[in-house]
């Protein structure tokens, strides 16, 4: 058969969805909106692990969906690091300044602590950063 | 129909699949804070040399530009004080000249000769001051000695002061000259698209890809996010803030910059964010419009040739250039009410 001898009607009707296709295209649609809203769009933002660097350049990825309490040696002392609730933060500090306990809770995906004279940080991670860096 | 939607659904997961790993994010206890490297494409060995790089020139700049610890800087402030001219290298010379001139252009509200005032204060220390604050005749007794940049002179690369009084601490815009170097020696590694953060201060070069860089501003009275801008090109970010260093002594705090004309903590500023191509002359410009305040902020932006900037001051309203609300988008709500000022 030519492609001139398809009548009209034909081809109409192959190009009507049917019910698997308008199934898949509403799967897609709400695929769409969540890979953008996880990827794309900045909701979010909340860090799902972190990653402690001690004195010695040991690196320790901790989960942040579960509560716990760390202790890190360093140079000065112990440096106690606090999860809770899906943050983290250092609530004991051998150091002076103690400027990493006022760096307060930790959450969102890229932001940091450190005390510099125990020569411990702390990094959230996540896939969906909401910035590429902050500014303080 | 449905393998052409499946089919694009695949290439969708794997584009996002891949965005992240295309940064090579590195981070370096170096230059006495926190610095992050954020390096987009290119391979990793390129990656790995260049921060590697960028770590060592770190590591040297503070040796030499360290206010206190014993050093360059520190034999240069004893011959000024034993009234002796000294010799410089290439790069202090390059450091008094801008210090100097960035002096002048805000007033003598970014002052880094005050490094007796600073040490006054006890901020001369690695684990910060602890207080008491100093009496008010000591600092009387400093400011009378009023050290100047202007005090210093360069002739045949030997430094001479006119006033051994002048101290010089390059705190003030040594981290916006760190990170200038920083970003240099990267693209002499042939990285065009990065950011270096070195503790919350920050020079972006390029695109992250597609898009220009994102980057958070720190709301100075919580540990979120208040706002955010797009950065692209070539820019610095810059912030002064009273919550970065200071110390408590009986309910009150005092935080480290020093208004050179009262010789104690500047009064009504928060914080200050500076945008600007330099990250030597964004540095210095956060200072010099804390020190201004709200009051005369836009007045030192104009003097200092910055058109970009925004201060919060210590009752957390917002104060910003027509040029700067045209970029930044506020990240809480409902955002704050915000006063567009003229430089």
């Amino acid at each position: 058969m030519t492609e001139a001898a398809i009548p009209f009607r034909s081809i109409a009707g192959a190009l009507r969805p049917t019910p698997g296709d308008i199934v898949i295209a509403l799967l897609a649609t709400v695929l769409l909106v969540v890979l953008y809203t996880h990827y794309w769009s900045g909701i979010g933002g909340e860090g799902e692990r972190a990653r402690i660097v001690s004195a010695d350049d040991d690196v320790y990825i901790v989960s942040l969906s579960e509560d716990s309490t760390l202790t890190v040696h360093g140079p000065l002392g112990d440096s106690v690091i606090e999860i809770h609730q899906g943050r983290i933060r250092f609530t004991e500090s051998p150091c002076q300044g103690k400027q990493c306990i006022h760096a307060g809770w930790l959450h969102t995906a890229g932001s940091f602590a450190a005390c510099l004279p125990n020569r411990v940080s702390v990094t959230v991670l996540g896939r969906n950063r909401h910035f590429d860096s902050i500014n303080y | 129909m449905s393998r052409g939607l499946l089919l694009a659904l695949v290439l969708l997961v794997s584009a996002c699949g891949q965005r992240e790993a295309q940064v090579h994010d590195t981070q370096l206890l170096v230059f006495g804070t926190l610095v992050n490297v954020s390096i987009w494409g290119g391979d990793k060995d390129t990656a790995v040399a260049a921060t590697s790089a960028v770590e060592q020139r770190l590591v040297q700049m503070h040796r030499d530009l360290h206010a206190w610890q014993p050093g360059p800087l520190t034999r240069i402030n004893h011959a000024i004080t034993a009234r002796k001219s000294v010799q410089l290298d290439s790069e202090q010379a390059l450091l008094i000249r801008r210090g100097t001139e960035l002096s002048r252009q805000s007033g003598g509200l970014f002052n880094p000769g005050i490094g007796s005032l600073i040490g006054l204060w006890g901020f001369h220390s690695d684990d910060g001051p602890h207080g008491p604050p100093p009496g008010d005749a000591l600092i009387q007794i400093q400011l009378a000695k009023t050290p100047r940049m202007s005090d210093l002179h360069i002739k045949d690369g030997r430094l001479h002061s006119d006033n051994p009084a002048v101290q010089l601490d390059f705190g003030g815009f040594a981290k916006g000259y760190a990170v200038d170097e920083a970003i240099r020696t990267l693209r002499e590694h042939h990285v065009d698209n990065a950011i270096v953060n070195a503790g919350g201060d920050l020079r972006v070069i390029g695109r992250h890809g597609g898009r220009p860089w994102r980057i958070g501003i720190r709301d100075p009275k919580n540990s979120g996010v208040i706002a955010s801008v797009e950065v692209a090109g070539d820019e610095s970010v810059f912030t002064s803030g009273d919550y970065e260093r200071y110390f408590e002594y009986q309910g009150r705090r005092y935080h480290h910059i020093i208004d050179p004309r009262s010789g104690y903590p500047a009064m009504g500023s928060s914080s200050v964010t500076i945008l600007s191509k330099e990250a030597i002359v964004a540095d210095a410009a956060a200072t010099a419009l804390f020190v201004a305040g709200p009051e005369a902020w836009q007045t030192t932006a104009m003097a200092m040739g910055i058109d970009q900037a925004m201060l919060i001051d210590d009752q957390g309203r917002v104060y910003m250039t027509p040029s700067m609300a045209a970029r930044v988008h506020f990240e809480i709500d409902p955002p704050p009410p915000v006063q567009i000022v003229s430089p």
